[in-house]
């Protein structure tokens, strides 16, 4: 069975099984290693891509559900890695082993377009799924406010 | 690691020590080589760009091309200590480079560079001597060729941001390579003698600077071991047996896993190193492939010995080993007969502490890919001790260990996870079955049941006082899995009673406090041995003895009916052994009682705290008495009476690490170990059963996420004293300041890691029990 | 009791993505009438072949008409197996009773309908009776499709003709003896069919009669959303449109009976219905989700007609004014249930799900569908929810282009049933479900239903 979809705005078609996850297609036959396995169960988040603009656990999305879906990756997610939350991320220098800060990022990228002035309750809500090994929870927290201030002056701006 | 390094001549690459063989490097000085090859395919984030080939490379450790770029060579595994960074303002800053122009090379592991060990927070204290001295030796020679360039005499120049300057006239260090004649040589004497920047001389160190592999790890560029890929290479998953030794493969039927689109076969390794065990392999020709048919192929093994051990097993056993007073090796705490002394005190308190077994959990789960090319092994991954493993894999393939080289790409957390590479060896045993390169991947399943857990631990305390309640005698006893024993026995020491002992296993205990005659003893638990790999996990022992030694100080200031405070200041005298020493141990007990005091000023120690929440204590060396790190913690907690729910609410932590070469990423660091200090003393921990971790993934295992991080307040003492580390040892204050905080809020005396709500209503009913017979 | 009867009749376990299909096979006892009398009854000519019409022959406009009515219907949905060639047939409908196969109705002459005159194509639709005099199984909802106009039928048939024909013989159905002889059908006709033209209430105005004239002959709603007694037919009375079990997903009752926290309003209706995402309501998944996007297609006015008559079903207009109260509940649950959290159970929900379920400040989201407002919590069946945990939700299911992913990948049958005793518990006020982990074994064990 084959499955055609978008892949930061390119036509992709994969012939894999159709429970092959998600990330395994984007990370080894696409070549988009941005994307990272941490537990395959959905519970760490740093396989979150976006699929229609939601942040999704690739790696139990099976490529089956994929059909026509617009799938952006951490790759994607601005074409100069400038989006605000990457901005911010460097700002406040939160990566540590960095491994995963781009299911961190993407998740964050999604919670600032549903809450664009998040409360930390918010980000608790929402950011909890992202397990973070290295513990740069504090800096996760200040990056997102940062990023929250950024877009709006980015949007003030315009 | 620092001891491994030092004292241990068994390990193969271990050429003397570190310094000694840097030195004997740098002799080369002065002579504009070739940079051996940089393993094209490997990775450090900022260092994509190939360096160019020409240039001045004064020593091993760096060279500069005809650009102006300065490549540093990092041997140091790069796993979100920023250690690149770190490692190269030293170097920047003694050669007065232009911070713009430094570019970060990961290196493979040639012999030159000494041994490749990355832990125990000793990366910059290790490095600094070596890093500063290359720097200035670099510079005096590009001053001396620049002033030539100049036409000045070297005198009257200076170096400055990458150029040589003289008066208004000044050229870059880009052409001077190009154009200088940079002929002068150091001798290792001449070097030992190298004058280094005082801190108020430093330019870059001391100041927060970003770090280098952060940019890509924001763009998703950034490459780690499991990203790693060559031309035809296959993926293998193993395929586990039921215990981590001892289990020999009988049969293997894959007929199921046949149907699998991919599947290609199975292996049974054979591994004469005995890493792997009774290991199969399933090789496809894609990972989902692999997982698929990992799950069809039946494998049917003749199991170890081990395969019914439960975590009841690990303590009754350890509870009997401890109990024989006489067990284990002796530490030299000064000597005395400890019993004798104890006999004779009039208050005497004894507890026992445990701690679960803890999963490293590093995001990455652990690959290799491996092949042989020209018939030299390349193992392509993330590790942190290569010098450990090379040996192993060398035993492993059965070649010699110039016929193995190790790319080391970024690691996804090593928190000592990657210090032992066992997960090295079966992806070169099937390289070599295979005949071609393959990519082994271990599911999250897969790498919890390999892990080298944080050995489940037992400890019994004992202290003596005397009328005039002055501690007399002490006994400190633990018992662990021990990971030296494990992975380098080599690295054994020797106790004061010839017992072998694994210093990792007993750190912590061997503390600054006056306590009389002191006897602190190692005791390695047998059958947890014999059960998993015992490994080290950041802060290793200090992680389980300084939860126990710092919740029983409390224990005892309040048997003695004093304030914990007030009690620990009393015994941080700095006198005798607790004086401290020159390079890394000046003002030794006076630094420990330093910020401890300065921790509970901020936390208003000594206010009034509602019912239900309180205020505790506790601090530490870090993890060894001679590179201490010394850390205090104060902990504020709500205890829910009904649901036992203990809820952190705020936690001081103060800092002395020396100097600090650069503030943010010193912060990023101790945020990470304060973290995983509450992680571990709330949220994680896992039981053994049937000779396995019983939590393999997250829905049942449970690490602190964003949402339990409470308010942190960490702070530095600014020291210009020796840098010691610092991505490991706040981790070991944290426990028993929160454990002494439930028992200021509840009167009740949690002594098991992790400390879990019902673990509180435990000890709630049994306390009222107890009290309901005390007449 | 309609759920000891839906259940005897085995449809709960039925594997099956897609809308409808509940697989009715008319099995009746035989003495009820005099055997000859029967046979008399159940004989129905065989209708002569014709000439394939070309499509030519139709005007265009009738065609379209007839696309925007066989859509509306679900035609291609049932007669189209996944990835297959439309109208080709072949989909499968599995029961306890056997396995019933869909028929090609493309133009193709030898295996399709091509050889169907509009006489023949009326009496399949109204009658339930095949070109050759066979009696078709009700999993043919011709109970509904004999209310649809004979306009419309002829612009049905127009349209099916206008397509292309797909050379597909049909698969023998593999039903249990005797139920495959198809004579037989003519008993459960006698007993439960009714033919006859859809009668517009006096009642009700225009646009009501029209809702009701798309639901109940077009839609056939009812035929998901209404148990059925024993021998497989729709249930009236009060147990009309009061839920029942259909491919395995319970579909919940579109009466005042709905458990769902917010009413069903006209609004509700009309996003989920036909943006495929309500606020309060989440996504259509499931049978459902091809009705829903089937719907997509009809014009604004007959959309409107379907929500009013569905919505006067349910009374939800009238019930408006709570959803305020609901949605204050939902959120304050939002505010309770994210952040530090001790309860394990609400650990685990918090790390798997409140990433995309949570709810902040004063707004419900329906990008994050709300797991309090969401029906699938208030059910008195926990499948639906099992079913979209374990197996998520396609792009092509639910909100266009957003996919749920399949926790059932990763999480133990102990893991599922956790979460969903901790969302019943915490969501509803509603008792808990018994014997989740078995339920989800039994889910888990019939997949998703994908061919
Ligand atoms: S790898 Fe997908 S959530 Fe952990
Ligand atoms: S930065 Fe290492 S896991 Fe988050």
């Amino acid at each position: 069975m084959s499955t055609s979809f978008l892949v930061n705005g390119r036509p992709v078609r994969t012939d894999e099984e159709a429970d092959t996850p998600l990330l395994w297609v984007l990370r080894d036959e696409i070549g988009l290693k941005g994307t990272k396995f941490g537990c395959g169960i959905g519970m760490c988040g740093a396989c979150t891509v976006h699929v229609g603009g939601r942040p999704t656990r690739s790696c139990i999305t099976p490529i089956s559900a994929m059909e026509g879906a617009e799938v952006t990756t951490i790759e994607g997610l601005d074409p100069a890695g400038q989006h605000p939350v990457q901005q911010a991320w460097r700002e406040l220098q939160v990566p540590q082993c960095g491994y995963c800060q781009s299911g961190q990022i993407m998740q964050a990228a999604v919670l600032l377009e549903d809450f664009p002035n998040p409360t930390d309750a918010d980000i608790d809500a929402v950011m909890t799924g992202n397990l973070c090994r290295c513990m740069t929870y504090s800096r996760i927290r200040d990056a997102i406010k940062a990023a929250a201030r950024l877009t709006v002056q980015a949007t003030t701006h315009d | 690691m620092t001891r491994l390094l030092r004292h241990d001549a068994g390990i193969a690459l271990s050429r003397r020590s570190f310094f000694v063989s840097t030195l004997a490097a740098s002799v080369v000085f002065g002579f504009g080589r070739a940079v051996a090859g940089e393993g094209g395919s490997q990775p450090a984030a900022p260092a994509q760009l190939a360096p160019r080939l020409t240039g001045f490379e004064p020593t091993i450790w760096f060279r500069i091309d005809q650009g102006g770029l300065i490549w540093i060579n990092i041997a140091k595994a790069e796993m979100g200590q920023h250690i690149g960074t770190a490692l190269a303002r030293i170097l920047a800053d003694e050669l007065e480079a232009d911070w713009d122009a430094v570019r970060l090379v990961s290196v493979d592991t040639d012999p030159k560079w000494g041994p490749m060990v990355t832990g125990a927070s000793t990366s910059v204290w290790q490095t600094y001597p070596v890093f500063s001295r290359a720097g200035a030796a670099g510079r005096i020679a590009l001053i001396e060729a620049g002033a030539a360039l100049l036409g000045v005499s070297s005198s009257a120049c200076v170096a400055r941001k990458g150029r040589v300057e003289a008066g208004s006239r000044s050229i870059g260090y880009g052409e001077i390579v190009q154009r200088g004649d940079l002929a002068r040589r150091f001798s290792a004497d001449e070097l030992t003698a190298l004058a280094i920047k005082t801190p108020d001389k430093w330019t870059l160190i001391g100041r927060s600077v970003d770090a280098l592999d952060i940019p890509g790890k924001t763009r998703g560029e950034a490459i780690y071991g499991i990203d790693a890929e060559v031309d035809g290479m296959v993926y293998a998953r193993p395929k586990l047996p039921p215990t981590r030794y001892g289990s020999t493969v009988l049969s293997i039927d894959d007929t199921a896993a046949r149907s699998v689109k991919g599947y290609l076969r199975s292996i049974a390794l054979e591994d004469p190193s005995g890493t792997v065990p009774g290991w199969v392999m399933v090789i496809a020709k894609t990972y989902p492939a692999a997982i698929r048919a990992t799950e069809l192929v039946q494998v049917t093994w003749r199991s170890g010995e081990t395969a019914a051990v439960s975590d009841q097993d690990l303590r009754d056993h350890a509870h009997a080993l401890i109990a024989d007073r006489s067990a284990g090796a002796t530490l030299d705490t000064g000597g005395g007969d400890v019993e004798a002394a104890y006999a004779k005190a009039t208050t005497r308190v004894e507890a026992t502490y445990t701690t679960a077994g803890v999963l490293h959990f590093q995001l990455e789960p652990v690959n290799a890919l491996a092949f042989q090319k020209d018939g030299v092994f390349e193992i392509h991954t993330g590790n942190q001790a290569q010098s450990f493993i090379l040996a192993v894999l060398a035993k492993a393939l059965q070649v010699p260990p110039e016929k193995i080289v190790m790319r080391t790409y970024l690691i996804g957390g090593g928190f000592g996870r990657r210090l032992n590479g066992d997960y090295c060896v079966p992806a070169a045993l099937t390289a070599k079955a295979l005949q071609g390169p393959v990519k082994m991947v271990l599911t999250r399943e897969d790498d919890s049941l390999l892990d080298s857990i944080r050995s489940p631990t037992v400890q019994t305390l004992r202290l003596g006082f005397d009328a005039g309640r002055t501690p007399v005698a002490m006994d400190h006893a633990a018992v662990a899995g021990w990971p030296v024993l494990a992975m380098v026995p080599q690295g054994l020491l020797k106790g004061t009673n010839g017992v072998l002992y694994d210093p990792y296993s007993i750190s912590g205990a061997d503390h600054w406090y006056d306590v009389g005659v002191q006897r602190v003893r190692a005791i390695n638990n047998d059958l947890a041995q014999k059960s998993f790999r015992p490994g080290w996990l950041r802060a290793v022992a200090p992680g389980w003895t300084n939860w126990a030694l710092e919740c029983f100080m409390d224990e005892a200031a309040h048997r003695i009916g004093q304030d914990p405070l007030a009690f620990r200041l009393a015994r941080l005298t700095g006198r005798g052994i607790n004086a401290g020493s020159a390079p890394n141990a000046v003002g030794g007990a006076h630094r420990q009682a330093n910020v401890l005091r300065r921790v509970a000023e901020r936390a208003g120690w000594g206010r009034a705290l509602p019912t239900g929440s309180g205020l505790g204590l506790a601090s530490s060396f870090g993890q060894e008495r001679d590179m201490p790190t010394w850390c205090a913690c104060a902990a504020e907690v709500a205890v829910d009476q009904a649901t036992g729910v203990v809820t952190v609410r705020k936690l001081w932590v103060e800092i002395d690490a020396g100097a600090i070469i650069n503030p943010d990423g010193a912060r990023a660091q101790a945020e990470g170990a304060v973290l995983w200090g509450l992680s571990m003393a709330l949220y994680e921990g896992t039981d053994f059963a049937n000779g396995r971790v019983r939590d393999t993934n997250l829905d049942s295992y449970t690490p602190l996420r964003i949402s339990d991080v409470p308010t942190l307040e960490i702070a530095f003492v600014e020291s210009t004293e020796a840098p010691m580390g610092l991505g490991e040892p706040p981790t070991t204050v944290i426990a028993p300041a929160i454990g002494n905080a439930i028992f200021a809020a509840t009167g009740l005396r949690l002594r098991h890691l992790p400390i879990r709500p019902v673990d509180v209503l435990d000890a709630r009913a049994k306390a009222s029990a107890a009290a309901a017979t005390t007449p | 009791m309609a759920r000891a009867i839906t259940s005897s009749f085995d449809e709960k376990r039925i594997a099956g993505r897609r809308l409808c299909r509940r697989l009715v096979v008319g099995a009746v006892a035989l003495g009820l009438l005099g055997l000859a009398g029967f046979a008399a009854f159940a004989w129905q000519p065989a209708l002569p072949e014709i000439a394939t019409p070309a499509p030519s022959s139709f005007a265009l406009n009738v065609v379209a008409r007839g696309a925007v009515l066989a859509a509306a219907g679900y035609c291609s949905s049932c007669h189209t197996v996944p990835g297959g060639q439309p109208f080709g047939g072949g989909y499968a409908m599995k029961s306890a009773f056997g396995t019933i196969y869909s028929t090609n109705i493309s133009p193709d002459r030898e295996t399709g309908i091509g050889a169907w005159s509009k006489d023949a194509f009326r009496r399949a639709m109204h009658e339930g009776v095949a070109r050759d005099g066979s009696h078709l199984f009700p999993a043919f909802p011709y109970e509904h499709f004999t209310k649809i106009s004979d306009d419309d039928v002829d612009a049905i048939y127009a349209f099916i003709m206008s397509q292309k024909p797909v050379h597909a013989s049909a698969q023998p159905n593999a039903l249990i003896p005797p139920l495959g002889i198809r004579a037989l059908q003519a008993g459960w006709k006698l007993l439960f069919f009714r033919p006859g033209r859809f009668k517009p209430s006096a009642d009700h105005d225009a646009q009501w009669n029209r809702g009701a004239y798309l639901a109940e002959a077009l839609d056939h709603c009812s035929a998901c959303h209404s148990p059925r007694n024993l021998l497989g037919a729709e249930r009236g009375g009060a147990a009309r449109y009061s839920g029942a079990y259909v491919d395995g997903w319970f579909a919940p009752p579109l009466t005042a009976a709905n458990p769902s926290p917010s009413p069903w309003t006209s609004d509700e209706l009309h996003a989920y219905l036909f943006q495929g995402i309500g606020q309060f309501h989440g996504t259509p998944a499931g049978p459902m989700s091809p009705a829903a996007h089937s719907l997509f297609v009809l014009p604004q006015a007959d959309q409107n007609a379907l929500v009013r008559y569905i919505a006067s079903i349910g009374g939800g207009d009238a019930r408006a004014g709570s959803a305020a109260a609901a949605k204050g509940l939902a959120l304050q649950i939002n505010a309770t249930s994210a952040g530090r959290q001790t309860d394990p159970d609400a650990r685990f929900y918090v790390a798997a799900c409140a990433s995309c379920h949570y709810n902040g400040t004063g707004v419900i989201n329906p990008a994050r569908p709300d797991l309090a407002l969401n029906s699938a919590a208030h059910l008195s069946s926990p499948d639906n929810l099992i079913r979209v945990i374990l197996f998520g939700i396609d792009t092509p299911e639910g909100a266009p282009g957003l996919v749920m992913p399949a926790f059932g990948k990763g999480f133990s049958d102990a893991d599922v049933a956790r979460l969903a005793a901790y969302l019943r518990r915490t969501r509803t006020d509603q008792p808990p479900w018994p014997n989740l982990q078995k339920t989800v074994a039994d889910i888990r064990a019939q997949g998703k239903g994908v061919e």
